[in-house]
């Protein structure tokens, strides 16, 4: 018996090797907070052990847990509701933390750039996360979150163009702080 | 190719799923737009965000996790047997002081007394049942493992899933299709043919032989054609016949192939 158990606690644990840094990534991006990154990753874990047995093999892998992803994140930011406004805004301040205090120019531009994601609303951040950090094909977010193809290529082009808006503004923004400085 | 043409196809042109004709074409208007090589600008930008490392952590909060979900298995498994135990308790209560209640008891004593003589080692069934369960469980885990590792972008990955799924006992007919998939359709010829390998322990599901017999395209490496006709004289299929007669009839054919395919119909029509 110890053995059979040892072999699901093996196979979670290769699943756990192998997607746990994606997975990370993909909240710290969501949500801009490390702590809650790290409780989401081991939620997405204990829901994939929970509810293996709903996974179709028509699906991608990947789709499939990202939808688990997906709804625990769903779950939590429900949990959360009422100070949801508050946690927005903490989150691009805390996040910009991480890569502050470089002098670099380039290092200032990707930072800038970083804060514009995070000033996303969610949903829009969502799709570019998923596309360009998370590498998933257009197909598979389609699966992940439960529309068109076509619909997600549409969202992913307007999310960027919002994004670009946003850094632009950032961009002005601290132009105008530097030479009043 | 003008701003509102490029418009419909640049969620594509961004992850390059595109002929690459068009790709040429978007990257010459780029060079001429400053708006749309702005935009495709943030999408290459976005890629210096650096990464974040998960703490050092983690690995230990999943093991607990682990740790603490078998707990919880070993919980339920003793609260069963607590409840046994209140039995006795409750048939004692206060029963002694009625003469009736006492024959009756003494009857439902000697019941008790044969029915748990039957049943000598009652922890040994749930612990065959928590064994069942778990059994269950790691299957459920190794298809899910297999599925996984079979999506997997590098070849020697999915090479692993396809030895992954000879540990899977019993025949899962999503394994089998996706093991069909990738004698079909994957990208590396060493994962097709151990594919196809791992797929002979299904040879006689009547699905499984219309899969392989399906599988013989004219399109195919060489390696996986003679792979697929052996397979097929393996398999001593009627149907394989007419099969192998189409396939040999294809143009372009290797001399090598043709001839193993001339031989499998031989072989086959002899019966």
């Amino acid at each position: 018996m110890f053995l059979v158990r040892n072999g699901v606690v093996e196979m979670l644990g290769v699943l756990f090797d192998r997607y746990q840094s994606p997975l990370f990534n993909f909240y710290c991006k969501l949500t801009g907070d490390r702590s809650a990154s790290e409780d989401l990753v081991q939620e997405v874990f204990y829901r994939i052990l929970k509810y293996r047995k709903s996974y179709q093999s028509g699906m991608s892998f990947r789709s499939w847990m990202y939808q688990i992803a997906r709804n625990a994140r769903l779950d939590q930011a429900r949990r959360q509701k009422p100070d949801a406004e508050l946690e927005d805004e903490s989150a691009s301040s805390r996040m910009s933390a991480f890569t502050a205090g470089d002098a670099v120019e380039h290092d200032q531009e990707v930072e800038l750039l970083h804060r514009a994601l995070m000033q996303l609303p969610e949903e829009k951040r969502e799709v570019l996360v998923l596309s360009r950090f998370q590498n998933l094909k257009y197909e598979e977010i389609a699966q992940t979150i439960g529309v068109e193809v076509g619909a997600v290529k549409v969202r992913v082009h307007r999310a960027l163009n919002e994004l670009r808006e946003i850094f632009r503004q950032l961009e002005t923004g601290r132009a105008s702080v530097t030479k009043n400085t | 190719m003008t701003c509102s043409e490029i418009e419909n196809v640049f969620s594509d042109y961004l992850q390059r799923s595109l002929r690459r004709e068009q790709i040429a074409a978007i990257d010459a208007h780029l060079e001429s737009c400053a708006d749309c090589k702005s935009l495709a600008g943030v999408w290459e930008r976005l890629a210096a965000i650096p990464e974040e490392q998960a703490g050092l952590n983690s690995k230990k909060r999943f093991d607990l996790m682990m740790d603490a979900y078998e707990e919880g298995r070993k919980d339920r498994q003793t609260i069963k047997t607590r409840r046994a135990s209140w039995w006795p308790e409750f048939l004692t209560s206060g029963w002694q002081h009625f003469p009736f209640a006492q024959a009756a008891m003494a009857v439902v004593v000697v019941v008790v007394g044969v029915a748990l003589g039957k049943y000598l080692n009652p922890p040994a069934a749930t612990n065959a049942q928590e064994l069942a369960a778990l059994h269950q469980e790691l299957t459920g885990m190794r298809q899910l493992m297999v599925l996984s590792m079979l999506q997997q972008p590098s070849a020697s990955e999915r090479l692993q899933g396809v030895s992954w799924s000879e540990q899977v006992k019993s025949s899962n007919p999503e394994i089998i299709s996706a093991l069909v998939h990738t004698v079909r359709y994957d990208s590396s010829v060493d994962v097709r043919l151990a594919a196809l390998d791992a797929l002979r322990r299904y040879k006689d599901q009547p699905q499984v032989r219309t899969d392989i017999l399906q599988s013989l395209r004219a399109d195919q490496s060489p390696l996986l054609q003679i792979a697929l006709i052996d397979f097929m004289v393996e398999l001593r299929e009627a149907q394989a016949v007419e099969y192998l007669k189409k396939f040999e009839q294809s143009k372009d054919l290797n001399p090598t192939v043709r001839q193993r395919a001339e031989w499998g119909i031989n072989k086959l029509s002899r019966g």
